[in-house]
């Protein structure tokens, strides 16, 4: 009984909280790519040595090797680039959507889902600030928002939930240095 | 034999009754969960487990681009929660310590139970194989075809199945048969 009693313990403790949205996709669109009234889904399916050189750059190979960028545009002008990276974590996934502008710089980091379980942490480090910390950066920036908060600012658990978002912002710095810009110049 | 819910004492049938009552609203809203991530159908099993890895096992020799429109009301299509493999290999680390341990209490109610041995032996090969079939369904279905589905959909109804058979035989044993035993 004591073993029962223990494993159901251990078993609690790693349970996985269900995900929840915290801002929906289509808001997380219009606020990272103001303006736009079309869009365009370039998938990028990453041959072996291009999954392998991502992985050496982030230490991350996207779902299924496939990474997908929303490109913006008003009439004939685009507006930048946005894409949905996901982090998996111990406590589950979350999800980070990075947009950029025509320059390829960050325009704006919106942390688009967690789980039930990382949703306050999530909350309390983007009331922070932490968000605000990523703009402007560009491909090759090493993105510091945990850093930035700082301890004693925020509690430990919004400062670690900081580090994933950290995590998603240099997947997608890399990402979109390697596999967007260098095709798409200024769009 | 010793242990008999029938005539057990009344706190004994309490914490039975408490504890299939708790693995209940347990139940009801993990079905509601998997309504919600996965679905009750073998279409949205498959969608589910075996992702784009069944139509694109293989990566491209060279990188690939592909291009299509999208509509806002695209962007706002609920997504298939798709389960990679690493999720899997997380889920299934998650799941079955706790299926195991779900299993081996309801176990623990039939063994109490005034039932055959054949019948209890076979309550309990279901409560064990259940959890087993709805792993091995995703795992099948996202290695092997996604016809493999339907052995999730099995698992989980099976689970569902062993719970209301031992909480219908436990709760009519232990509070609704009259057999002179002492409340």
């Amino acid at each position: 009984m004591n073993l029962l009693l223990r494993g159901a313990a251990i078993a609690a403790v790693l349970h996985i909280t269900p995900a929840v949205v915290l801002v929906k996709r289509p808001d997380a669109v219009r606020a990272l790519l103001p303006g736009a009234d079309s869009y365009l889904a370039r998938e990028v399916h990453l041959s072996d040595p291009d999954a392998h050189r991502l992985h050496e750059l982030v230490d991350w190979s996207p779902e299924d090797g496939v990474l997908t960028f929303y490109r913006g545009q008003a009439g004939a002008t685009g507006v930048g680039a946005l894409t949905f990276v996901r982090v998996d974590t111990p406590h589950g996934p979350i999800e980070v959507a990075v947009g950029f502008t025509p320059q390829g710089a960050v325009r704006g980091v919106i942390v688009t889902k967690a789980t039930v379980e990382m949703k306050p942490w999530v909350l309390e480090a983007v009331g922070a600030g932490l968000v605000e910390r990523y703009r402007a950066l560009k491909p090759g920036d090493v993105p510091a928002g945990a850093a930035a908060l700082g301890r004693g600012h925020v509690g430990n658990l919004a400062g670690y939930i900081a580090g994933e978002v950290d995590k998603g912002v240099a997947r997608a710095l890399a990402a979109y240095g390697t596999f967007y810009a260098v095709r798409n110049a200024g769009a | 034999m010793l242990y008999d819910l029938g005539r057990a004492d009344l706190r004994i049938k309490w914490l039975v009754t408490c504890l299939l009552a708790t693995l209940g609203v347990s139940y009801v809203f993990g079905a509601l969960m998997v309504s919600l991530y996965a679905g009750f159908t073998p279409g949205r099993v498959a969608a589910t487990y075996a992702g784009r890895a069944m139509s694109m096992a293989m990566p491209p020799e060279t990188t690939m681009v592909m291009e299509h429109p999208m509509s806002m009301d695209q962007f706002a299509t609920p997504e298939v929660h798709e389960v990679d493999t690493d999720l899997l290999i997380q889920d299934t680390h998650v799941h079955v310590p706790m299926y195991g341990v779900i299993a081996a209490a309801l176990s623990l109610v039939v063994v109490g139970l005034s039932l055959s041995q054949g019948w209890a032996l076979a309550l309990i090969t279901l409560l064990f194989a259940a959890p087993w079939l709805d792993f091995a369904g995703m795992w099948l279905t996202k290695f092997v075809s996604g016809r493999f589905a339907t052995v999730t959909l099995i698992g989980g109804w099976a689970m569902g199945l062993g719970y209301l058979v031992v909480t219908a035989l436990a709760i009519h044993q232990m509070w609704f048969r009259r057999r002179g035993v002492v409340r």
